[in-house]
């Protein structure tokens, strides 16, 4: 069904975009106008977001641009977590940037890049996820990193314009990869779709996947998985990710850790549908276990030695990346379903997480386990969902890590890797033990004599809250049209069939 | 005559251009050399637009001369103009194991791409491994390069692979695409330079070796 909503979506992020570059003429207003801008732009894009969900549920996918863009139920997933998480990095920077600007850490000029970048950063996640064609995929993960670098070394400091320096070069080395992935499938694509302008549409290539050259495509996974998976977190590329999530303003590491990665990940899940349909699932189930385990089984060790609050986060992000993997490399149904729900989960909670973390650097100034101590003492409500944070992240009941990996675990002894299973949940001990380390020292203790008493301000606790509510909530139950549509995404993955015909094998859409 | 070998030979000039702009002392005159390459790579695409009836290339060609043979190298030059570049050494690794290294990437390409089957660039097999070789010589500069603006040199080089690569297997993609790839490429171009200008007002120094501040 065609609906110019998915052009809107794209459209008011990069309006928002410009007119803050210009909100910088309108002299003392100049703040207040960027965040109007700001704000109007993050909740439109919100109400449209759900607005596509609820056309992707009634119509069973929407496209626009002559199917250039298209979302289905696997899209309007990854749709509604650009969507809303970016909503609440919005609101939390209102806060962040504000105590920013009073503590010198940042300027006017910076304010209006930092909006601005935001904006179009927005604009290329929500691209990235929406288009059809595989090649303007690339383009849009590629402009993810370079209207992302100037978020990541806002501060100007040594160590930001390090750590925006190794993410900008060894993002774009590994995306690289990925361009040869995505034009060796274009390419042999030309010999097998019917009409040859529509060889770079996702949705074409699926309908003759199986006609495309096994050898090749065998070849272009492998660049596909290293090349967008160095920006998701995949092992062995994940080295860029604790600078980048540390040195980065807390909504940017945020949006980095909750949004970004799942734009990736959303590609190469695009790209191992293709080959499934082609060569089976066994090639890119296998590839997905290896990753996965490498990913999870090296990050934790990590995880351990850190003695700073957002790289320890920072390293629970391949963690989680190789958990989904693992549920995706175990496939079928539930493990599908499984590692969406994962993914959906750790977005929210990792997100979360980074909003506390800022709380905390607000509180602080400091990262250091070392320095930050007695946060109880400090700002008691921070603290308590750090408490619940921490808890849902490795995975406590009632909260919804908990049930995603409970699933991950079913279907792995489902399918017969009851010691591979086994083996994940003790690297998870091991991820379990680093938090709860971290959690001991920042939350208990002393608080230093200098650290005045107090909670940092309405718009940097609200998302916060909103946050853990929906993390409960997924915990306890999963919302109806949600659960429609997890089922769907999972259908779209796991049956390889083109959306219409998977959902109504299900029993879904029309 | 007009065939396929020209389009070869071409490409195998864009190595040996490559190499000098890796190791040549000044990154000014790497600077230049890249400019000389990216005419190359023109020439290889005017060529390819008259050998394979696209004329879709012709604009490809227009594209990257504007780009590639002024824009990004004007960029870098005036960039480097107004740092000092001895602030620091050259190369990791030396000139005769670079060539290895070189040598390497060369036979791995030919290898990987003499195992793939494209109908639509059977003719072209010498100039695509070249393309990947060429990607993967970028890759090397990055990687033993010191001088920050060397590495960025390295993504360009890398770029002008993966371009020829492009024009070589998916020249007939809508324009919009390609569009979307060079712009993605110039603007990687001027964020670099700008990261890069701005590590080097802080920290005087283009050492890539010097950002070690983050660890563990």
């Amino acid at each position: 069904m065609e609906s110019s909503t998915l052009v809107w979506l794209l459209v008011i992020p990069l309006i928002a975009a410009a007119a803050a570059l210009l909100a910088r003429f309108v002299g003392r207003f100049a703040r207040m106008a960027l965040e109007v801008i700001h704000l109007l732009s993050v909740t439109a894009v919100l109400v449209l977001v759900l607005v596509v969900a609820w056309q992707v549920l009634e119509w069973s996918e929407v496209a626009a641009w002559h199917s250039w863009l298209r979302v289905d139920a696997m899209g309007a997933l990854f749709v509604i977590i650009v969507g809303l998480l970016s909503f609440l990095a919005g609101i939390y920077s209102i806060g962040y940037t504000r105590h920013e600007l009073e503590t010198g850490g940042l300027d006017l000029t910076r304010l209006t890049t930092y909006y601005a970048l935001f904006h179009f950063f927005f604009f290329t996640m929500l691209l990235a996820v929406t288009s059809n064609n595989i090649i303007i995929m690339w383009v849009a993960i590629e402009a993810t990193t370079l209207s992302s670098a100037f978020l990541v070394g806002m501060y100007g400091t040594r160590p930001a314009l390090e750590a925006a320096w190794k993410y900008v070069v060894i993002c774009t080395v590994g995306v690289a990869f990925g361009l040869y992935g995505t034009i060796l499938v274009y390419s042999d694509a030309v010999n097998v779709v019917k009409e040859i302008g529509n060889a770079s549409l996702w949705s074409e290539i699926v309908k003759d996947a199986a006609l495309l050259d096994p050898t090749l495509l065998k070849l272009a996974f492998v660049f596909v998985l290293i090349g967008f998976g160095t920006k998701a977190g995949v092992f062995p590329m994940y080295s860029w990710l604790p600078d980048t999530y540390s040195e980065a303003p807390s909504p940017v590491s945020a949006m980095l850790s909750g949004v970004l990665v799942n734009c990736t990940l959303f590609v190469v899940i695009r790209f191992s549908i293709i080959v499934n349909l082609a060569l089976g699932a066994a090639f890119t189930q296998i590839l997905f276990l290896v990753f996965g385990v490498l990913s999870l089984g090296t990050a934790v060790f990590f995880m351990l030695v850190q003695k700073d609050i957002n790289r320890l986060l920072a390293y629970s992000s391949p963690e989680n990346i190789g958990l989904i993997l693992v549920a995706l490399g175990l496939g079928g149904p539930l493990g599908v379903l499984a590692g969406l729900l994962q993914l959906l989960n750790h977005s929210l909670v990792k997100s979360m997480m980074f909003f506390l973390s800022g709380n905390i650097m607000m509180k602080y100034r400091s990262r250091s386990m070392d320095v930050v101590k007695g946060l109880m003492q400090a700002a008691p409500v921070t603290s308590v969902f750090m408490l619940g944070g921490v808890f849902a992240l490795v995975g406590v009941p009632p909260f919804n890590i908990f049930f995603s990996k409970f699933m991950i675990v079913s279907a792995g002894i489902a399918t017969g890797h009851l010691w591979l299973m086994i083996a994940c949940l003790l690297l998870l001990m091991l991820a379990f033990v680093a938090l709860f380390r971290m959690l001991s020292s920042v939350v208990l203790g002393d608080k230093p004599d200098s650290i005045p008493k107090g909670e940092t301000g309405v718009t940097t606790l609200v998302p916060i809250v909103i946050l853990m509510v929906l993390v409960l909530w997924l915990g306890i139950s999963m919302p109806a049209p949600l659960s429609t549509l997890l089922n769907g995404a999972a259908a779209v993955v796991s049956s390889g069939l083109p959306a219409a015909q998977a959902s109504s094998a299900i029993g879904f859409g029309r | 005559m007009l065939n396929a070998n020209i389009i070869n030979t071409l490409s195998g000039l864009l190595l040996l251009t490559s190499l000098l702009v890796i190791e040549t002392r000044k990154p000014r005159q790497s600077a230049i050399l890249y400019s000389f390459q990216s005419l190359i790579l023109v020439m290889i695409f005017i060529a390819l637009a008259m050998l394979m009836g696209a004329p879709q290339l012709y604009l490809w060609a227009g594209s990257a001369f504007l780009t590639k043979a002024i824009l990004v190298p004007l960029i870098l030059y005036r960039a480097l103009s107004k740092v000092d570049e001895t602030t620091t050494s050259m190369a990791t690794v030396s000139t005769p194991v670079m060539i290895i290294l070189a040598a390497l990437a060369v036979v791995i390409s030919f290898t990987v791409v003499s195992q793939i089957e494209l109908k639509s660039a059977a003719e072209f097999i010498p100039a695509l491994a070249i393309s990947v070789a060429h990607f993967f010589f970028g890759q090397l500069c990055i990687v033993t390069q010191r001088n920050i603006f060397k590495q960025i040199l390295g993504f360009c080089l890398m770029e002008n692979g993966s371009h020829l690569t492009l024009a070589l297997l998916a020249y007939r993609a809508p324009e919009l695409v390609e569009i979307g790839i060079a712009t993605d490429a110039v603007f990687a171009v001027i964020i670099l330079v700008l990261l890069a200008g701005q590590i080097y007002r802080r920290l005087h120094t283009l050492d890539a070796a010097e950002l070690n501040v983050l660890k563990g």
